[in-house]
């Protein structure tokens, strides 16, 4: 029956010009981060972005979920950061305004995009991480992105800290909820995202004699000792299609400090 | 307190129970049983010293503690604290509490009651919410010094929380230890 291959062939080609964002695409992640300071065993900033894209160079499918992998030996004895909780509902509902200062813990910016868009993306400005009530015992860290153009919302998602292990740590696992560009259109990609979590730019307030005094939490410390080839991070991204995407970084391991080096001759 | 009284067989019983077997030259098994006899029968007073008192106390005791002035690197890593215990063995207690994962806590700890000391480590799950941590585990007693020479004792209770703004510690203990 030599006509059912073609036909078979027809039908198949007419799908794919009806739905080309049906075709399987490859996505691609790339993750860096830093410490500032970069200094082994004091409390510091952990800066952490990624770029999502496809093998294409189009903008990925909406992301659903993620997983940030920090290094062993992170310091969590004497951090400040988070000394309120912050009630997502009134997070949505009032904005940052909502929440506590002292529920802070870092900020950031975001770009998104549509789907399979080649666009330069479209900037979200404000991004904030705070502290968040946890029904299970594991830290809760909530996302906030308060969206303008082309996402004309508030954002609120929430993640949880667990234990890691091997070269790892911990794991900032976090399911990311779909966002609508506007209301009836495609859920939006995320392309790029770049947070701080740790005390820069932050203030925290405290009663002292009666009075308010403003003063700077304490971050999570830098490990005390750094692994040959660096502190490693890693990322692994679930996108609305099922594909995966993941990337890895390491922080360059400190210079001594020059006291300590001083010594150690 | 309640605690009770149990007679130990002494250490010179033991030793001449452990001895014998081994003991193949005939010569050699009478001379240490002729040292032995000397030791343990010839010298009544050091035989009764090691005779001693074993205890078991049910511990509740609760401690406050504050920050010492850590040094070093491991400033961040872990929080160092003085302070004072009550309860059943009321005295000084110091921590050393490292929060070994992001949920785990270890601790070592040493309590100085009057006439002794008694030393222990815990292992615990670790829980930050905001201004308070914290922690729900189990102690080991260690060992100890003075009256308290012979302490050991294992699944204590041990739980506490963590003022984070000045990393004041209240740490509740529970359970038997025996001397």
């Amino acid at each position: 029956m030599p006509r059912l291959p073609a036909i078979a062939a027809l039908a198949l080609s007419a799908l794919c010009v009806l739905a080309p964002n049906a075709q399987a695409t490859t996505e691609r992640a790339s993750l860096h981060a830093s410490f500032a300071p970069d200094e082994l065993g004091a409390p510091t900033t952990i800066t952490f972005g990624f770029d999502l894209s496809t093998a294409e160079g189009t903008a990925p499918p909406p992301l659903t979920a993620m997983d940030l992998r920090m290094p062993a030996g992170m310091g969590y004895a004497r951090t400040t950061l988070g000394l309120a909780l912050c009630d997502p509902a009134a997070l949505l509902a009032r904005g940052l305004a909502g929440c506590p200062a002292n529920s802070r813990l870092g900020y950031g910016s975001a770009r998104v995009e549509v789907p399979f868009g080649t666009g330069a993306g479209h900037e979200i400005p404000e991004v904030q991480a705070l502290a968040g009530p946890s029904t299970t015992g594991n830290t809760v860290v909530l996302f906030y992105a308060n969206g303008l153009y082309p996402v004309a919302a508030q954002l609120t998602f929430a993640g949880e800290v667990l234990p890691d292990t091997g070269p790892f740590g911990s794991q900032l696992l976090a399911n990311v909820p779909l966002v609508t560009s506007v209301p009836g259109g495609p859920d939006v990609s995320i392309v790029h995202v770049q947070a701080t979590i740790g005390p820069s730019h932050l203030t925290y307030y405290r009663h002292s004699h009666g009075r308010l005094v403003a003063f700077k939490p304490r971050g999570v410390a830098a490990p005390e000792r750094c692994p040959a080839g660096g502190f490693p991070f890693a990322a692994h991204f679930t996108f609305q299609d099922g594909g995966h995407a993941s990337a890895t970084t390491t922080v360059p391991c400190p210079r001594p400090h020059p006291r300590a080096a001083r010594h150690a001759r | 307190m309640g605690h009770h009284v149990v007679r130990r067989a002494t250490h010179c019983r033991r030793r001449s129970r452990r001895l014998g077997p081994r003991a193949r030259a005939p010569r050699l098994s009478v001379m240490l049983a002729a040292l032995l006899v000397l030791a343990c029968g010839g010298a009544p007073t050091s035989g009764a010293a090691t005779a001693r008192a074993a205890r078991t106390y049910s511990l509740t005791d609760t401690g406050h503690l504050h920050r010492t002035s850590g040094r070093g690197i491991t400033i961040n890593q872990e929080l160092s604290e003085q302070g004072s215990a009550s309860g059943t063995i009321p005295g000084t207690i110091y921590i050393h509490l490292k929060v070994v994962s992001v949920n785990r806590v270890t601790a070592q700890l040493n309590i100085y009651p009057s006439g002794g000391s008694i030393t222990a480590s815990a292992s615990a799950t670790y829980r930050s919410a905001g201004a308070v941590a914290s922690f729900t585990g189990t102690l080991s007693v260690l060992h100890g010094t003075g009256r308290f020479s012979h302490a050991h004792g294992s699944g204590l209770s041990f739980t506490g929380t963590v003022q984070r703004v000045n990393d004041a510690i209240t740490v509740r203990l529970s359970g038997s230890m025996y001397t």
